[in-house]
């Protein structure tokens, strides 16, 4: 039994590695993977990341396409954070009066938030453009419901792992379930709430660029323009700006977590 | 001098599964005495502070709070009123300011959009500067609480007390945690104010010394029953020697 | 107090943000919410959900064998490219990530430090910045403009993606690791790489283990959006179903799909507490 709990690792490995080897099957390594060309316009696609359009229209145009991007996550983000506390706050269970109804509580809203983050963001963007047209929405709510679901798992674990003492003692003085909230639950969260937002921001900015395939402006949709005029100096351009935008985030959110000290 | 019954336990009796906490635990205890919970640890003392504050509820037996069945105060706002309880130092919010810890105690009191508007800008905030001052803490106020120390924090869960002003105060341990100087400080404190206020107050202890020296009477729990109830003048070292032994009446 | 500041700001700076994002949203690209509810689409899309559950259609994908065993194929080709995936940004991880740890650039951790640590994390660095920063579908788009369509291409692009994720959460692993039995063995005596071997990597693996996990978890969500462009899986049949509104198709593909993610949410937490 010892060996066993020793090896277990070592299983695990061999059974990824065999997983691995797998998946390899299916492809034909014999015919060519590349098109006829493939490796030529590879050379082309990379060289010109080293010399970019940086012609002033095209910063002009980049930067108004960063910021539809932006625009499109925070606006998403924000729906999420509201969806987010709903749920995470029903999922977490500190709601419900008794052990049985919490439990069903936990279970349902559990079900809910692992649904709604289940179905990638383009999904729910596809199926919201099919039921309702072409619209800003479209992509916030997509943006809103998955990241929604995530951030409303982890408010959820966040706030039962919540040391019950301070809460009783709440309790004590008289407070009501809504009190216990303000007053104990969300102090004690908050810290680490904002730091797993921050971390989740950055993602959206990026899910937020590939909302162009659903026909919405932004970075990935003059992404996809460059493509397809073959203009690879110009795609550079924006996923240069692309990837500042997300360093930028990224920058903040150590910066602010770091303060947090979480 | 006619004395007022505050709190009456008849035949109290609490297990957790097969372990008995505490069987037919009976005791009476007057308004404004302050009473010293004694006996080696799992005795029980935790099990019947938490029963009388009603947040476990027991087995078996009925407790009257001054002359009502505990049950009757049940909504949050008349038990608030009758019955305020101190723990450990893990009572308060660490993240929040002191003052919102503080005013926490006027919780009963408030409507949830008061209490929220509050965290923004401090309701009742005289009454808290006030509590703050009484236990030292006057220079504190707009201080996050974990970057306090844990006896200035116990004294932080007395100004919260003292904002919600109950007729009984449940102390459970409230200084096992602090080394002596600041233990001693703490209970001072709170004998200090329980008599100012005219409160009842009921604590549970570590340390025999500590009951003898700022308690009036002293109850004996062992193994969930009443060893002794007496006195501190009646209080002999046979007695405690007996109550704090590994031998005799040890659980099976 | 200067701790606060910062974080008062942060919040502050999210404000206006969100307040200029919906008044951009609603303002300028002239969004407005109430002409969502109108009831042209109330019924549009009533029609597009009694199509997904197969109201009124001819011919209900989950009645059709046929139907069934494509899905059911691109179901496996799918699962395939998702450990495809996760197996190349492994390799490409472990083939970068030791100098691309802060702690071996500068030496503290290996006690030797070569004027090359500085330009080859800085290197790796910045390329896990770059993967991390594109998101799989735009690799998607430049990956097949260079590979024959398939599984692979789809692959491909998700470990562009990944590898740089992974490679960050590994390094900081190896950053965050305890350094003292490494000095033990560097006293002994060891060579670099058999500090590394035997004092590093030991340490750090159950820390990659759960990270490959969690990050497989991630990409069998992402599969289908690769597929969209072109790179094989159950997405590119999606799209395609879509386009066509073959309704029914599309959900019995978005009900493989749910499996799969599903599955793999199991698996993935059931190995991370099985090694723990
Ligand atoms: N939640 C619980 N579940 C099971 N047993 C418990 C629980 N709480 C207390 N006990 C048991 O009940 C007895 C009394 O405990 P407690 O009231 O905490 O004693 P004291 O506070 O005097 O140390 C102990 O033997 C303890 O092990
Ligand atoms: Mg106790």
């Amino acid at each position: 039994m010892m060996n066993f709990e020793l090896h277990k690792r070592k299983i695990l490995t061999f059974i990824l590695l065999l997983a691995f080897v797998w998946s390899l099957l299916p492809v034909d390594w014999d015919k060519g993977l590349l098109h006829a060309g493939g490796l030529a316009m590879a050379g082309q696609i990379f060289e010109a990341a080293l010399h970019p359009d940086f012609s002033p229209d095209m910063i002009m145009l980049a930067l108004e396409s960063a910021w539809i991007t932006l625009a499109y996550a925070t606006a998403g983000m924000s729906l999420a954070l509201v969806l987010a506390f709903f749920l995470g706050l029903l999922a977490s269970g500190i709601l419900a009066p008794g052990n049985k109804s919490r439990r069903w509580l936990k279970r349902i809203f559990r079900g809910v938030l692992s649904f709604m983050r289940a179905i990638h963001e383009l999904v729910w963007a596809l199926i919201f453009v099919a039921s309702f047209g072409l619209t800003p929405y479209a992509a916030i709510f997509a943006l809103a419901i998955p990241y929604g679901g995530m951030l409303g798992r982890i408010f959820a674990e966040m706030l039962e792992d919540v040391p019950a003492e301070p809460i009783q003692a709440l309790k004590m003085t008289g407070a009501s379930a809504w009190q216990c909230i303000f007053y104990g639950y969300l102090p004690i969260v908050r810290a680490g709430i904002i730091s797993y937002s921050m971390y989740r921001f950055e993602c959206s900015v990026r899910s937020s660029a590939i909302m162009s395939f659903i026909g919405l402006g932004g970075l990935g949709y003059q992404i996809q323009l460059s493509l397809d005029d073959l203009a690879y100096s110009q795609m550079w351009t924006f996923l240069f700006f692309l990837i500042l935008l997300v360093v930028i985030i990224d920058g903040w959110s150590t910066l602010l977590r770091r303060r947090l000290g979480s | 001098m006619a004395q007022e019954t505050m709190i009456e336990l008849n035949r109290i009796s609490k297990h957790y599964g097969r372990k008995i906490a505490l069987s037919s635990l009976s005791f009476v205890i007057n308004k404004g005495e302050h009473v010293a919970v004694i006996g080696p640890s799992g005795a029980g003392k935790t099990s019947m502070l938490n029963i009388l504050a009603s947040m476990l509820p027991a087995d078996d037996g009925e407790i009257l709070v001054d002359g009502k069945p505990l049950d009757s105060y049940c909504d949050r706002k008349s038990r608030a009123q009758k019955i305020g309880m101190v723990r450990q130092q893990f009572d308060l919010v660490p993240q929040l300011a002191v003052i919102h810890n503080v005013l926490a105690g006027r919780l009963s009191d408030w409507s949830l959009w008061k209490s929220v508007l509050s965290l923004l800008i401090p309701q009742d905030k005289g009454r808290a500067i006030e509590a703050l001052d009484r236990v030292g803490l006057s220079d504190k106020v707009f201080e996050r609480t974990s970057s306090l120390s844990g006896g200035e924090q116990q004294r932080v869960a007395l100004a919260r007390l003292l904002v919600q002003d109950p007729e009984i105060i449940l102390a459970d341990e409230p200084v096992a945690s602090l080394d002596p100087a600041r233990a001693e400080d703490i209970l001072k404190m709170l004998t200090r104010i329980a008599a100012e206020e005219n409160q009842t107050l009921v604590a549970s202890l570590h340390s025999v010394d500590y009951a003898l020296k700022y308690f009036s009477r002293v109850i004996a729990l062992k193994d969930g029953k009443l060893f002794f109830d007496r006195p501190v003048s009646e209080v002999s070292d046979t007695l405690l020697a007996e109550l704090y032994s590994l031998e005799g009446n040890s659980q099976k | 107090m200067r701790k606060m500041n910062f974080v008062t700001l942060s919040m502050m700076l999210f404000f206006l943000l969100f307040i200029g994002s919906w008044y951009f949203v609603i303002v300028a690209e002239n969004a407005s919410l109430s002409e969502l509810f109108t009831e042209k689409n109330a019924s549009h899309a009533a029609e597009f959900f009694k199509g997904l559950i197969g109201v009124g259609e001819d011919n209900n994908a989950f009645l059709s064998k046929t139907s069934w065993k494509q899905a059911l194929g691109l179901t496996r080709e799918t699962l395939q490219m998702s450990m495809m995936a996760i197996g190349f940004s492994t390799i490409v991880m472990f083939l970068t990530v030791i100098p691309a740890a802060r702690n071996v650039a500068d030496g503290t951790l290996t006690l030797s430090q070569k004027w090359h640590s500085w330009l080859s994390y800085g290197l790796i660095r910045a390329s896990y910045v770059v993967s991390r920063a594109i998101p799989e579908l735009v690799w998607a788009m430049i990956v097949i403009f260079i590979f024959k369509p398939g599984i692979l291409p789809g692959a491909i692009a998700l470990a562009l993606h990944n590898f740089g994720i992974l490679g960050k959460l590994c390094a900081e692993a190896i950053e965050d690791s305890d350094s003292r039995p490494v000095r033990n063995l560097a006293a002994a005596g060891a060579s670099k790489t058999q500090i590394l071997l035997y004092g590093v990597l030991p340490a750090v693996l159950p820390q990659f283990l759960t990270y490959i996990l969690y990050r497989w978890e991630v990409i069998m969500r992402t599969t289908i959006v690769v597929g969209m462009v072109g790179a094989g899986g159950l997405g590119q049949q999606f799209k395609l179903n879509m386009s066509f509104f073959h309704y029914t198709e599309v959900s019995l593909l978005l009900v493989c799909y749910l499996i799969l993610v599903f599955i793999a949410d199991f698996i993935s937490e059931r190995s991370r507490s099985f090694v723990k």
